[in-house]
């Protein structure tokens, strides 16, 4: 019977200990490469789709309806759920502004603080994501359940190219029908403020609209539009996307329309500050 | 009239990750005939049918129609070839957001510019009458119909451009055996009226019976028989025997 030092047992133990953590390490190194490339693989599959849509332009002015149709379905049915909102994010914001800025602030201001702060974020944002729950789910739950009851496929069979005759009137609606809706956002949201300051504070409405004006400037409208404009697009491609990957079944679907709910969301606050960063 | 070969699959092989489904899949389908596939449920059926019509792409071998290669999309158009065909889904895909009519003038109207409104009714109403359906039933929406129904109108749809072939992807599934046998006398007769290449996917016996000129068995991703209905009921092929029987175990060949 051999008996082993008690040296070179302690040593072969941190070997193999090592041995362990080098493959667990190894492992997870993998296990991030591969979540890496699979991630950086959905970006490029985004990336051909947008181009492939926008390869297939110019077909709009051959079914122009087919846009139109959609334009009403987001725009005017998102409507109520948008009017209400933004009515009381303009009211939040007027109530806001005058307690933080009570005692050193005058009232003259609340006028230009929810102006500001609704042009230049609250509307094109606020309003996105909740199109984002909206519109972005409701579109990755039609096209998950097209595919899963093959449509899709017997568009493809008819010479019905699905991205011209579902994807590009999606797409143009959301540039078209987002901006739209920001502007009556914007402009339900300063009368949101106006009620408060004139009811609730006791601010008179000359007051209120001259604080409005004092450093109202078009260029924040414009980028609030273009914000508008991109989220749209974010929030239709993130839809169709996430439609076109749709896994079988009721729970394919439903996680499809989840993941762009929450994709949308993650895209609309990143792109946000970039073009923040960019535009001021 | 049967002629020479329209489609043929050579040496077709098909994988979904690490599930191999077609093998080594060669199979003919003549002019004018009625082919109908058999085989187990996931065996691969479905996915040589959407070779056919170039919704999938092969990883090995050739499909060609009419003596083009539609598997490479760098040598031809699949398009072209797709317009001369027309396919029924298992679960007839009707667009759900449509009625009857627009199911069925919405790639008619898409593809022949020059017909007006009246002509596209004309054209639902007679392909409507061609399955033996009342005209009334344009107005109606997919939701409103019966399994039967719907499988009646998939193929209206897919009949409307008048194809040269037509592929069915399980046809009576999931219907009772007098609705079936509806379906199985609009197959032959779009073989008759129409002329049409039928390729059927299918395992219900009732039907391949009825239906078929030939028969072809798929197994384990490979063709491994033939023949007409006469020659399928008289086979010596113990894979053949036990599929055609219904039995979960295999039979020994017959003498």
């Amino acid at each position: 019977m051999t008996v082993s030092e008690p040296g070179k047992a302690s040593e072969s133990a941190w070997v193999h200990f090592l041995d362990a953590l080098g493959g667990a390490f190894l492992r997870l190194l993998f296990l991030l490469g591969e979540a890496v490339a699979s991630k950086i693989a959905k970006i490029g599959d985004v990336v051909i789709l947008v181009l492939q849509i926008a390869r297939r332009a110019p077909y709009f002015f051959r079914n122009p309806s087919l846009t139109l149709e959609q334009i009403i379905r987001i725009g005017v049915t998102s409507l109520p759920l948008i009017l209400v909102i933004s009515f009381f994010i303009g009211a939040v914001a007027a109530l806001q502004a005058e307690y933080q800025f009570r005692g050193f602030v005058p009232s003259n201001y609340l006028g230009t603080a929810v102006c500001k702060l609704v042009i230049i974020e609250s509307g094109p944002v606020l309003t996105a994501l909740v199109l984002a729950g909206r519109v972005g789910s409701a579109i990755a739950a039609q096209i998950g359940t097209m595919k899963e009851k093959e449509e899709l496929d017997a568009m493809t069979v008819l010479d019905l190219d699905p991205l011209r005759y579902l994807a590009l009137p999606r797409l143009l609606s959301g540039l078209v029908a987002f901006p739209l809706l920001v502007i009556i956002a914007d402009f339900l949201s300063l009368v949101g403020g106006w009620i408060i300051t004139t009811l609730v504070l006791n601010v008179t409405t000359a007051t209120y609209v001259s604080g409005l004006r004092f450093l109202f400037q078009g260029y924040d409208v414009m980028i609030s539009l273009v914000k508008a404009m991109v989220f749209g697009g974010i929030v239709v491609i993130m839809g169709y996307y996430h439609g076109l990957s749709a896994g079988p079944g009721a729970k394919g679907v439903g996680q499809s329309s989840m993941k762009s709910v929450v994709s949308s969301c993650m895209l609309i606050l990143i792109v946000d500050f970039l073009i923040v960063y960019i535009a001021y | 009239m049967i002629g020479e070969p329209l489609i043929e699959l050579r040496h077709l092989q098909k994988s979904f990750g690490a599930q191999k489904v077609l093998r080594d899949v060669n199979l003919e389908i003549l002019r004018g005939e009625t082919m109908v596939i058999i085989g187990t449920s996931g065996g691969g059926k479905s996915v040589i049918l959407k070779h056919c019509i170039g919704l999938l792409q092969p990883d090995g071998g050739e499909v060609i129609v009419d003596g083009k290669v539609i598997s490479d999309s760098r040598r031809v158009d699949v398009k072209t070839i797709r317009k001369r065909m027309g396919m029924l889904f298992q679960g007839a895909a009707l667009f759900d957001s449509m009625n009857v009519g627009e199911n069925i003038k919405f790639a008619v109207r898409e593809h022949e510019k020059h017909l007006t409104e009246p002509d596209l009714d004309r054209i639902v109403a007679e392909t409507l009458h061609m399955i033996n359906l009342n005209p009334d039933f344009r107005f109606k929406m997919p939701s409103e119909l019966s399994g039967g129904m719907k499988k009646r109108l998939g193929l209206a749809r897919a009949i409307a451009l008048k194809p040269e072939i037509l592929l069915y992807d399980e046809p009576t599934t999931g219907l009772d055996p007098i609705t079936s046998d509806v379906i199985n006398d609009l197959i032959i007769d779009m073989q008759n009226k129409l002329g049409a290449t039928n390729i059927v996917v299918t395992h219900d016996m009732v039907s391949a019976y009825k239906i078929a000129d030939r028969i072809a068995m798929l197994l384990d991703g490979r063709i491994i028989f033939v023949g007409t209905p006469d020659e399928t009921r008289a086979t010596t092929n113990p894979y053949v025997r036990q599929f055609i029987k219904g039995q979960r175990k295999l039979l020994p060949e017959a003498d």
